[in-house]
């Protein structure tokens, strides 16, 4: 444009290149020798991750280090719409213990009290005990040190549940009811720890953040490392003993104990690692058939830019 | 249609009484007019209603309203409402800020200064001050404020002239005259006694007609008809003052009769989007039906509902519910920040086209102006093109360019350092004197006594005689006043060589032949009239011979040539030269008459003039009896001077397939020149001139010529089309109109003349919805406000002090070229901009809300949202709401170079290819791919619970979290990828989101119990952002969403390279672009070459003789026709050796 240039001089100063819609932009150009070195670079980068998530993965030692039991069930679903909702947040802050609104169906019992703490999903609490048995020998059999604290997130435990402010659990939760299923009051979920009762119970808290899955673990107790256990669990025989509390029948499912250590990224699975490991020999395969394709049809393109 | 509409009541009879100097008797409406949307008090409920009007608001308003149903929403009560609430403001605002803009335009017009009479005395009021019964006084120059009834003037036998062009777009000025019983009345004290009253009909919009009574007391009705009526609209010319009644005012004058209401316009991308929106509601249905009939699945299986969610105290679970809690769920796929968003978008885009330089006319400092913002896309998809001539294409100025004197043609040279001057003005309508008549060797063969000097003598006298032009002296500078704007240019011409028109007496003329005053005695006038198609004028020169001077059009000259005349091939040669060019020209010739001749003739003209019935073809007779065995001069070559770069801008337009039309209430002549020397005809192309009578004459010329057409029928050919207003009344209706717009859409040009403001609107009406192409009508006068609401863009030429074409366009610009800029930059940067826009926002949110469809898969249908619900309501209003704006104001196809060296490029936004229902589903597959990756990635990274440090297990809305960021980071990238020029606010658009999305989520999730929202996102930042797992997936998961776009897009680049991607390559590879004579020759220039020579020869046969095939006519004149006193008496009229007595009345009037 001709006269453009002779506009430029005669510009105000407010005929700015946004004004002018002159701003400076990089463009976007997918030409080949970008698009295939970047693609290049991707598909390495996925399969050097790949690699080293593999490689982390298969580098674990079982049940050495911390050792972390979860229970899992199987067909339980806690991701369902009506049973999320039914909880009580402000509740379980300790604001107020008799906010039940939004527990239906469990909001007070049948003699009308409010329940604490409200809800189905309080009220479905996982209430097995499992304890797990070191088989030394035939003869000796050692309880395996577990804690029952420090399982839940650390912002649940100190924020997001606090008991109601009172000197004594059991009068602060005076005049509500027990959820119909427990066989206890709230405050006595931890008969040994005082500091685990009332709605800051790790098992309680670890069982309100619900699960996204039908099946899902829970974390239920850590390895306590000592004597024998320093190393984590030594290589042996051991048995669970299970206090069978928690129907899983009723609702077609199925329950299991897992024994787990964790990597520098979590758990032992190998579905990360698999996915960079795909995904970069994928990128690769693709830009292997996409430098063919360009080689075959370059004549053709040097003719359009002759 | 307004325009239709108004058509009826018609017919009715004197309905109007208007009391002389009795304002209180005179009750009609004000004379203030408004375009403005809304008054204070209309706003808020028409706002609210044109908003709830839009399928998509309602749709939400809906959606809010279900939601306070107790339990039936997984999201809350308010989250539809907060950003509903948001975006309603916000295009509140909008609104308002443009109205005001109206409102202050309206104030403008409304503002202007008049004179009227009040309490006795000249008074000096505004415009919208004037009342019905007011005496107005108007000055030269001025527009008039209102309809009114012309009393008197300032010039002989109370004429006076006005220019219509604004009304009717002609170019000759028009005579009115006072009734001879007012003609006297012009000081204070004889208007103020003015009583009695004026009775006429009720407003209508018919220019040329108009039927009142005056009735003065004491004295006969007496009749008025339109000659006395002066219409709001014109500008009064050549006339110092003139007073007059008013009779109609504000709405009910005739010009704002004609104007109809701003129609809304909506634009055929707006149109797609809200089917486009329609087939995502189908979705959410077939969505919320599949989740439905899961949920009855799921419920089967488990015959009861687990034990562990307890029995509800009613039932929830009814059909009905669950489609309700569906619909909400899934209800944010139609994307509610949308409509808002392309709302500030276009009106961004608009300030675009307010604030570019390039078309800032700086002759007047004029920018451009959007009048509304919601066509800017319907720029970038114009097919038809309907131009209007006057003052649009032209600048309506005439001058003397060439000359053809005895066989030798004079001013060529002017011609050629044209270019030069036209580079450097942008505008040659405000330059006079280096685009005048410019050649030496005229004079030099004049003085250097040239064999051809007698002619040259008698041409230029000739020039200075035979015309009907007024001189006014001023101090020593002579100007010309005349009803034509020919003759002006022929006398002005004249002078300019030395033979200078300086009095005009009632008998006589007087010139200055190089400095040799001469006096003609004018003897008769020989009147033009468009049948005879000349002029002529006996005169007794000062050496005492009777001379008849004629020009006109050469076909009539050529008839009457003497075979002794000279030069007769070499004029004809040049006339058909001259007209190529798209001169209007004009055949002059003399002969000498015998004093019998005379006698003998003036005794058939007596009588002639005294014959009652058929006098105008009496006369006519008798003129062409003594018109006869002329002798050729030369011929005059007048420019319509066209606006600065037309042609080049219509060369460049029929480039990119836009079809051009011109419509004009001009002569046909004029049109067809116009036509010429704006390149839309070129020198053999067939014309197709359709003038019939009847219905069935033109039924049959039409059918004629399309039997002549043939198979090309249909295609496009080069041929012109040429019809007249009258012909077209019959080729529109509804028998013909088929058959007629087949003819007219095989031509490459059309031109349709003498058409009323009516019929212009009429046509484009037709083609708009015959042809389903979107149209666009340009013009700058108040006949062309038809047209300019009808078409789908309505475009202003600005700048004109007539300001109703402007008032009631989309788009106003100053000059004609700036076209090019308007469609060709903005119109297809709008488009591209606006549809990729529309696109991704369908695309971001299909993204996420089906993610609630993977998750409903494993929750059992229970209709439980994965995320946060205030996360999912500020998804479009904060944290994704920023790359559809730099996608809608930045994004740049390619460069505004490439667009203009490129026209071609215009037809992918033309043929809207890139944007329908196809590629909407294309998109929401993408999406919906997408979406797939995007939940079961994340979802089969965490199924096994055991990501965090320490063993802690997570839960539904940590997997939530993930997804929600990822889907941010892939969205955002995915606007990066659509985004073809980058610029600052792109980076800070898609980093920024991401960046703000992260900020936001980690201060969110520890905001409970201290603010009371959001407890189930407590400690949710602080666990997300630590784990590894969080950091691997935000790299993984968007890479395998987006890495097959990349893949997709540049395999189709390899395969199948588009004319776009070709420029934008050449583009980034450097500087070739910019090198116009490049010798390398791209696909892109061969593709050039074939388009632009893509409408072949025509070779067509025809058999009929309504086709011209020969050498075009340059032949045009533009004068007034049968008006209240002919041009003989007016030219009689005059004596300009005598001051005005009148002047100094005016001056004192005005303290």
């Amino acid at each position: 444009m001709k006269r453009k240039c002779q506009d430029y001089e005669s510009r105000l100063p407010d005929n700015t290149a946004v004004k002018q819609q002159q701003l400076p932009a990089f463009r976007l150009q997918l030409t080949a020798s970008e698009i295939l070195s970047g693609f290049f670079a991707i598909g390495l980068f996925c399969l050097g991750m790949g690699i080293i998530l593999l490689l982390s993965a298969k580098s674990i030692k079982e049940v050495e280090g911390n050792v972390y039991l979860y229970y899992k069930l199987y067909g339980f679903y806690q991701n369902l719409y009506r049973y999320i909702l039914s909880r009580s947040n402000i509740q379980l802050v300790g604001a107020d213990v008799k906010d039940v609104r939004n527990c239906a169906p469990f909001r007070t019992s049948d003699n009308g009290l409010p329940i604490a703490p409200c809800g189905a999903i309080a009220n479905s609490m996982f209430n097995d005990t499992i304890v797990l048995w070191y088989n030394f020998n035939s003869s000796t059999h050692i309880r395996v040190p577990m804690v029952r604290t420090e399982t839940a997130w650390w912002t649940d435990k100190y924020v997001k549940f606090q008991n109601p402010a009172f000197q004594n659990l059991s009068s602060a939760f005076a005049g509500t009811a027990k959820p119909p299923n427990w066989p206890k009051p709230v405050y006595e979920l931890d008969e040994k720890d005082p500091g685990n009762n009332g709605f800051i119970n790790d098992d309680f808290i670890v069982w309100m953040r619900t699960a996204a899955f039908p099946n899902f673990k829970k974390l239920y107790r850590r390895l306590h490392r000592i004597g024998n256990f320093t190393e984590g669990l030594p290589a042996g025989s051991y048995s669970f003993i299970i206090n069978y509390n928690f129907p899983v029948s009723r609702f077609q499912g199925q329950k299991a104990v897992v024994l787990s250590t964790l990597t520098w990224s979590g758990g032992s699975s190998l579905f990360l690692a698999l996915a960079y490991l795909v995904t970069g020999a994928v990128t690769l395969l693709a830009s292997f058939s996409m430098m063919a394709l360009h080689l075959k049809l370059k004549e053709r393109k040097t003719f359009f830019l002759q | 249609m307004g325009w239709r509409q108004s058509l009826q009541g018609a017919d009715v009879p004197m309905g109007r009484t208007i009391y002389l100097n009795e304002p209180l008797r005179n009750a009609f409406c004000e004379n203030s007019i408004s375009t403005a949307k809304y008054s204070m008090w209309s706003f808020l409920p028409r706002y609210l209603y044109l908003q709830f009007s839009k399928t998509a608001n309602a749709f939400f308003l809906f959606i809010t309203i279900l939601q306070q149903i107790p339990d039936v929403s997984p999201t809350g009560k308010y989250t539809t409402l907060v950003p509903l609430l948001v975006i309603l403001v916000i295009s509140g605002i909008k609104e308002i800020v443009e109205d005001y803009k109206r409102h202050m335009a309206d104030k403008l017009v409304n503002s202007k200064n008049t004179i009227v009479l009040r309490q006795n005395a000249w008074q000096m009021i505004l415009w919208k001050e004037v009342n019905v019964g007011d005496i107005v006084k108007a000055t030269n120059g001025q527009f008039l404020p209102a309809d009114m009834v012309l009393i008197s003037s300032s010039e002989p036998q109370a004429t006076c002239f006005v220019a219509t062009s604004n009304l009717d777009g002609e170019t000759n000025l028009k005579i009115r005259q006072a009734l001879s019983e007012t003609a006297t009345m012009k000081t204070e004290k004889q208007l103020s006694n003015l009583s009695g009253k004026i009775k006429c009909e009720e407003p209508n919009f018919h220019f040329n007609s108009f039927a009142g009574t005056l009735y003065l007391n004491e004295k006969s009705p007496i009749s008025i008809g339109p000659d006395q009526v002066l219409l709001r609209g014109t500008q009064l010319k050549n006339t110092e003052w003139i007073l007059g009644i008013v009779v109609y005012t504000g709405f009910e004058t005739k010009f704002m009769q004609n104007a109809v209401k701003s129609p809304l316009k909506r634009s055929k991308v707006e149109k797609v989007t809200n089917m486009q929106i329609l087939v995502l509601f189908l979705l959410l249905l077939v969505m919320s039906l599949v989740s439905c009939v899961g949920a009855i699945y799921w419920k089967d299986r488990y015959r009861a509902e687990p034990w562990y969610i307890g029995k509800s105290d009613y039932d929830y679970h009814s059909f009905g519910f669950d489609l309700l809690v569906f619909i909400i769920l899934y209800h944010n796929l139609i994307p509610i920040s949308l409509l808002v968003t392309l709302e500030i978008v276009k009106y961004i885009q608009a300030l675009f086209i307010n604030w570019d330089e390039d078309m800032h006319f700086k002759g007047s400092n004029v920018y451009a102006m959007a009048r509304t913002s919601n066509l800017n896309e319907e720029l970038g998809q114009v097919e038809y093109l309907f131009s209007d001539k006057t003052g649009t294409l032209t600048c309506n100025v005439m001058t003397f360019k060439k000359c053809s004197i005895a066989g030798i043609t004079y001013g060529d040279l002017s011609s050629k350092s044209d270019d030069g001057a036209k580079g450097f003005s942008q505008s040659p309508c405000f330059i006079s004197d280096t685009y005048e008549f410019n050649d030496p060797a005229l004079l030099q063969n004049f003085e250097n006594d040239h064999p051809t000097k007698e002619y040259i003598k008698e041409f230029l006298t000739l020039l200075c005689v035979c015309h009907t032009v007024v001189p006014e002296r001023e101090g020593n500078n002579i100007s010309y006043q005349a009803s034509s704007p020919d003759e002006a240019a022929l006398v002005k011409g004249a002078k300019k060589l030395g033979f200078v028109f300086t009095t005009r007496m009632p008998n006589s003329v007087t010139i200055e032949a190089m400095g040799e005053e001469l006096t003609f005695e004018i003897l008769n006038v020989l009147e033009f009239s468009s049948n005879r198609k000349r002029m002529s004028i006996i005169v007794r020169t000062p050496e005492g011979r009777l001379r008849l001077y004629c020009k006109g059009a050469d076909s009539v000259i050529y008839e009457r040539l003497s075979e002794n005349s000279l030069f007769v091939e070499e004029t004809l040669v040049h006339l058909e030269n001259f007209a190529k060019e798209g001169l209007r020209t004009l055949c002059v010739a003399y002969i000498d008459l015998t004093e019998i001749e005379y006698e003998q003739w003036l005794v058939m003209y007596k009588k002639a003039i005294t014959v009652v019935k058929d006098r105008m073809k009496t006369l006519e007779d008798c003129y062409d009896s003594i018109e006869k065995k002329f002798l050729l001069l030369g011929a005059t070559a007048i420019e319509d001077r066209l606006q600065a770069r037309v042609p080049e801008t219509i060369t460049s337009l029929l480039k990119a397939n836009i079809k051009i039309w011109v419509l004009t209430g001009d002569k046909q002549e004029t049109a067809i020149n116009i036509a010429y020397s704006c390149k839309l005809l070129s020198g053999q192309m067939p014309r197709i001139q359709l003038n019939a009578n009847s219905l069935e004459a033109t039924q049959q010329v039409i059918s004629q010529n399309c039997q002549d057409l043939g198979a090309l029928l249909g295609k496009e050919n080069d041929l012109a089309l040429i019809i007249d207003g009258k012909t077209l009344k019959y080729a529109l209706h509804v028998e013909v109109r088929k058959c007629f717009l087949n003819l007219a859409l095989s031509c490459r040009t059309v031109l349709c003349c003498r058409l009323s403001p009516l019929q212009k609107a009429e046509i484009v009406d037709v083609v708009k919805k015959q042809v389903k192409a979107i149209t666009l009508a340009i013009g700058d006068g108040a006949n062309d406000v038809g047209m300019i609401q009808t078409a789908h863009v309505g475009v202003g030429i600005s700048g004109n002090e007539g300001m109703l074409a402007t008032n009631n366009s989309d788009y106003a610009i100053a000059q004609f070229s700036y076209l090019e800029k308007l469609l060709l930059v903005h119109g297809a940067w709008n488009y591209f901009r606006v549809t990729k826009c529309i696109l991704y926002c369908f695309y971001k949110n299909v993204v996420l809300y089906i993610i609630e469809l993977w998750f409903a898969i494993v929750n059992g249908f229970s209709g439980q949202i994965i995320f946060e619900r205030w996360c999912i309501s500020l998804y479009n209003v904060i944290f994704t709401s920023l790359p559809p704006f730099t996608l809608g104001i930045f994004e740049r196809c390619c460069s505004q170079e490439s667009l203009l060296r490129y026209p071609q490029l215009y037809r992918i936004s033309q043929t809207g290819d890139i944007f329908n229902i196809k590629v909407l589903w294309i998109q929401c597959i993408n999406a919906i791919v997408h979406s797939f990756i995007l939940f079961w990635l994340p979802a089969k990274m965490l199924e096994h619970d055991m990501v965090l440090q320490s063993g802690y297990t997570t839960d539904y809305l940590f997997l939530g979290n993930f997804i929600y960021t990822y889907v941010v980071v892939t969205v955002c990238l995915k606007a990066g990828l659509e985004t073809m020029s980058w610029n600052k606010f792109t980076h800070f658009a898609i980093w920024g989101s991401i960046m703000i999305w992260l900020g936001f989520f980690a201060v969110y999730s520890s905001l409970w119990p201290t603010v009371p929202v959001a407890p189930e996102m407590t400690g949710q930042g602080s666990m997300a952002l630590v784990c590894p797992h969080f950091w691997l997936g935000f790299f993984i998961v968007p890479i395998v969403c987006l890495i097959q776009n990349v893949a997709w897009k540049s395999i189709r680049n390899t395969c199948h390279r588009t004319l776009l991607e070709e420029v934008r390559e050449m583009e980034s590879s450097g500087v070739q672009v910019l090198r116009r004579d490049s010798v390398q020759r791209s696909k892109v220039e061969e593709v050039n070459l074939q388009r632009s020579a893509s409408p072949r020869p025509c070779h067509v046969i025809f058999r009929n003789n309504s086709v011209d095939l020969g050498a075009p006519h340059g032949y045009a004149f533009s004068q007034v026709e049968r008006a209240v006193i002919s041009q003989e008496e007016l030219v009689r009229s005059y004596d300009t050796t005598k001051n005005k007595p009148q002047k100094t009345f005016s001056s004192a009037t005005l303290e």
